[in-house]
C-alpha cells in the first residue's frame, strides 16, 4: 500500500517532455507515474521490443492491414470531434485519434519495430490513459477506418511487453490465475454468498442466494468487486431476483466473475478463458439465461 | 456407479417422501438430493427456530446449524454434508459430526469407489485439501479445485505458492502458481495453472499452464511440454498410459496435441476431448466453421454442424458410438454419430447409453416439465422433476427418480414401457 500512496503523490508532478523521443514526437503531458509503465520498461530490451512488435504486426506478411488505414487517413479531423479526450483538452490536436495513431502505431511500423523503451512508455500513456476504446472515432471516420482496432493492437503489443497500468494488469493477472478480478478465493466467494443470505433473510423471509442450483432459469455472474467490496450490490440483486420470482443461481466453481479486464488490455487468451468459464458454468448448471452485472 | 446389481430392480414403484408435507412442516426446503439407488431423498431444511438441518425421507435430524450445504449421498446411502455453527465448519457422514473443525470447506468429492471423501479446506488464511481423515501437512496462500486420484488415495489442487502484495505485478511474474499433490509442490511454478487431473494409474498429474504473457502449454508432473502454444484447454490422460492430450491453438488454428505435438487437423476451436473406454479413439467438440459446432472423432468432424452448441461427447460402452448434446436454432437435442434426434427440447441432459451400447436415453425439459427420451422418442410420462436415470446392469430396466404431484417416487421401468 505504501507504494500506491507514493504513486498518488507523484502524479501531481507538472508537465514534462520526453527528451529521448524524436522532436516531432515530443508532446506535452502531465507525467503519469505508474510502476506498470516506469518499472516495467526497465525490463525491456530493444530486441524484445522489436521482436514483439513485428510478431503482432507481422510486418513481412500483413503490414498492409495496419498500414492501409494509416495511409488512407486524410487527416480530416472528423474523428477528433468524436473524441472526449480531444474535446476535454481544449481541442489539443495531439489528443486527436489520428494523432494518437501517428504517435504510436505509425512510428512502430515506420521504424520496423526498432523503438526505444521510452517510446513504448509514451505509447502506453497514449493507448491506456488517452483513449478508452469507446469506438466513437471509428464511427465518425468517413472511410470507416477502425481507429479503435489499431489502438487496440497497440495495447496488445504493450500487454505482451508487460507495459500496462499496474492496477489493470494486476486484475488481469488475477483473472488469469483465479478467473476472478480481485484474487478472490473459492472459499471466500461461496462463504460470502452464504453470509449475505444469512444477513438478508432476517429482513426478507425465505430470501435465498441459491448456489449450484442445477436447472435454474438464470445464472447470475456478478463483477468481482461486488462480493469483495460492494456486497450490498449482491444483496440488491438477490432481493430483485426473489421479489421478481426468478429462479436463479450462482455457481460455486470459478467462472462466476463477469469482469473481463483482459479484454481491455488485449490479453486475448485470458479474455477467452473468462468467457469460456462463464459459459461452462451455464452449460454445466443447465440454466437458460446468463445475467451479468452492467 | 458402484453396487448396481445389489439395488432393488424388482419393485416397480416406491413412494418414499411426500414433499408437499415437507413444505408444510418446514419454513423452507432447499434443493432435493436423491441417493444413487433412489431409496433416499434428502434436503437442507429451515426449521421454525430459523436453524438449518437435514431431512432424509421425511426424518429430520435433531441437530441444527447456522448453515448446512453440499449434500451428497455415498454409495452406502450415507448422507454427507458440511455444517457450520459456533463459527466453525465440520463435515458430517450420516449424522456423525467430525471432531476436526475448519474455517471453510468446499468441493466435497467422493473417491471413485465411493468409500472415501475429500474436500478443500481453509484454515486461518491458508488453504489445502483433506482426504480420508487426513489433511495436507502443507497449506498454501490459495488452493483452488480438487482432483482425487482414481485409487482414492491422493488429492491435487492448483495452489499459490507465495503471498504477494496488493497490486504487485512483479511478484506475479515470479511465477507463483503450481500444483500441489497431497500438499507437496511441483518443482516448477508457472504464471497460472488450471485443469488439474490424475492419470488412470494415479501416478501422474497434468494441468494446463501459462508460461509467458501469451504462451501456454501442458505440464505433466511439473514438467512443461517442449511445444508451446498460443492457448491450451484442459488436458486429459490416455487411459492406461501417461500420454496426455489437450486442445492447443497453433498459428494455423486449434487442433489436438498429444505430448506436445499436434495430431489432428485445424479447426476454429477444439475443446472437451474424451477418450473412448477402450482408449483407442478420441472425440472432441470442434468448430469447423466460425462459430458453428460439431463433434470430431479422431479428427474427422461429423457431416452436420450446429449453429449454437455441441457439448462434451459421450462414448458408448463398446467405444463404437458417440453421442452429444447439441443446440441448433435455440433448441436442444441429442445427436448420435452425427444424426440429431427429430424431437427438440428447451433443455436436455447428457446422453446415457444402455450397457450393450444399443440405445441412448436422456432427461429432457419442455415447457417446465421433464421427460425421458429414448432414441429420440419422448416417454409417455411427464414429471414435475426428474433426476438422471440409471440403467439396470442388464440394460433392460431403468431406475427413475422423480417428483410426481409433489411426491418423490423411486420407479423401475422396463425399457420398452418408457
Amino acid at each position: 500500500m505504501a507504494e500506491v500512496k507514493a504513486v498518488e503523490k507523484e502524479v501531481k508532478i507538472e508537465e514534462v517532455l520526453e527528451p529521448s523521443l524524436d522532436k516531432e514526437l515530443r508532446i506535452k503531458r502531465k507525467k503519469v507515474v505508474d510502476p506498470g509503465f516506469d518499472e516495467t520498461i526497465k525490463r525491456l530490451t530493444p530486441e524484445k521490443i522489436e521482436k514483439t512488435i513485428n510478431a503482432v504486426l507481422n510486418l513481412r506478411k500483413t503490414a498492409a492491414r495496419f498500414l492501409a488505414p494509416l495511409e488512407t487517413c486524410i487527416h480530416c479531423a472528423l474523428c477528433s470531434d468524436a473524441c472526449q479526450y480531444y474535446i476535454s483538452h481544449d481541442k489539443d490536436p495531439t489528443y486527436s485519434p489520428a494523432s494518437k495513431l501517428r504517435l504510436t502505431l505509425w512510428e512502430m511500423i515506420r521504424r520496423k519495430g526498432k523503438v526505444s523503451p521510452e517510446f513504448i512508455k509514451q505509447c502506453a500513456r497514449i493507448a491506456f490513459t488517452e483513449c478508452n476504446i469507446c469506438h466513437r472515432c471509428s464511427m465518425y471516420c468517413p472511410f470507416g477506418l477502425d481507429i479503435t482496432y489499431q489502438i487496440g493492437m497497440v495495447r496488445r503489443i504493450l500487454f505482451l511487453l508487460g507495459v500496462v497500468p499496474h492496477n489493470i494488469l494486476d486484475q488481469d493477472n488475477s483473472q488469469s490465475a483465479t478467473l476472478t478480478q480481485l484474487w478472490i478465493s473459492q472459499a471466500d466467494w461461496i462463504d460470502t454468498i452464504q453470509w449475505l443470505e444469512d444477513e438478508t433473510r432476517l429482513e426478507y423471509k425465505n430470501l435465498r442466494l441459491p448456489i449450484e442450483k442445477e436447472g435454474a432459469e438464470v445464472m447470475w455472474a456478478p463483477l468481482g468487486t461486488e462480493p469483495k467490496i460492494a456486497t450490498y450490490h449482491v444483496v440488491r440483486t438477490a432481493i430483485i431476483m426473489n421479489v421478481a420470482g426468478i429462479d436463479w443461481t450462482v455457481p460455486s466453481r470459478d467462472g462466476w466473475d463477469s469482469v473481463n479486464m483482459a479484454m481491455f488490455i488485449r490479453d486475448f487468451e485470458t479474455m477467452q478463458r473468462v468467457v469460456l468459464g462463464l459459459y461452462e458454468n451455464c452449460l454445466r448448471l443447465k440454466v437458460k439465461r446468463l445475467v451479468l452485472t452492467e | 456407479m458402484t453396487g448396481l446389481s445389489n439395488w432393488d430392480w424388482d419393485t416397480k414403484e416406491k413412494l418414499l417422501a411426500d414433499i408437499n408435507e415437507w413444505k408444510e412442516k418446514f419454513v423452507n426446503i432447499r434443493e432435493l438430493i436423491p441417493s444413487d439407488d433412489g431409496e433416499k431423498i434428502a434436503a437442507v431444511v429451515l426449521t421454525e427456530d430459523k436453524r438449518f438441518t437435514t431431512c432424509i425421507n421425511g426424518e429430520v435430524w435433531e441437530e441444527t446449524f447456522d448453515r448446512v450445504w453440499s449434500l451428497k449421498f455415498n454409495p452406502d446411502n450415507q448422507l454427507l454434508c458440511f455444517v457450520y455453527r459456533n463459527f466453525e465448519w465440520n463435515f458430517v457422514v450420516e449424522h456423525e459430526i467430525s471432531e476436526e473443525a475448519f474455517d471453510y470447506l468446499w468441493n466435497l468429492t467422493l473417491t471413485p469407489d465411493g468409500k472415501g471423501i475429500a474436500f478443500n479446506i481453509k484454515v486461518g488464511e491458508e488453504y489445502g485439501a483433506y482426504i480420508n481423515g487426513k489433511r495436507w501437512e502443507n497449506l498454501f496462500v490459495d488452493a483452488r479445485d480438487l482432483a482425487v486420484s482414481p485409487d482414492g488415495k491422493k488429492t491435487a489442487s492448483r495452489v499459490q505458492t507465495k503471498r504477494k502484495g496488493a497490486v504487485d505485478i512483479f511478484a506475479f511474474w515470479e511465477k507463483i502458481w503450481t500444483i500441489a499433490v497431497d500438499g507437496n509442490l511441483w518443482d516448477n511454478t508457472f504464471l497460472a495453472v488450471w485443469g488439474v487431473l490424475f492419470s488412470s494409474d494415479s501416478a501422474h498429474v497434468a494441468t494446463a499452464v501459462r508460461t509467458e504473457q501469451a504462451q501456454y502449454t501442458i505440464a505433466v508432473d511439473g514438467k512443461a511440454w517442449e511445444g508451446k502454444f498460443g492457448l491450451v484447454w484442459d488436458p486429459i490422460f490416455k487411459p492406461g498410459s501417461s500420454d496426455v492430450i489437450a486442445p492447443v491453438r497453433t498459428p494455423k488454428g486449434w487442433t489436438m496435441a498429444m505430448n506436445g505435438k499436434p495430431i489432428w487437423g485445424n479447426f476454429y476451436q477444439v475443446l472437451h476431448q474424451k477418450y473412448s473406454p477402450d482408449g483407442q479413439k478420441i472425440a472432441a467438440v470442434v468448430a469447423p466453421q466460425f462459430p458453428k459446432w460439431t463433434i470430431a472423432v479422431d479428427g474427422t468432424p461429423w457431416n452436420i454442424i450446429f449453429n449454437e452448441a455441441a457439448l462434451a461427447p459421450v462414448f458408448s460402452p463398446d467405444s463404437k458410438k458417440v453421442a452429444a448434446v447439441v443446440k441448433d436454432n435455440n433448441r436442444w437435442t441429442i445427436a448420435v454419430d452425427g444424426s440429431p434426434w427429430m424431437e427438440k427440447f428447451d433443455n436436455i441432459w447428457d446422453p446415457i447409453f444402455t450397457p450393450d451400447s444399443d440405445k441412448v436415453v436422456a432427461k429432457a425439459e419442455r415447457n417446465g416439465r421433464y421427460f425421458l427420451v429414448i432414441d429420440g422418442k419422448v416417454g409417455k410420462q411427464e414429471f414435475e422433476h426428474l433426476w438422471t436415470p440409471v440403467f439396470s446392469p442388464d440394460g433392460g430396466k431403468l431406475l427413475i427418480r422423480c417428483i410426481d404431484k409433489g411426491k418423490y417416487y423411486r420407479r423401475v421401468v422396463a425399457i420398452d414401457e418408457i
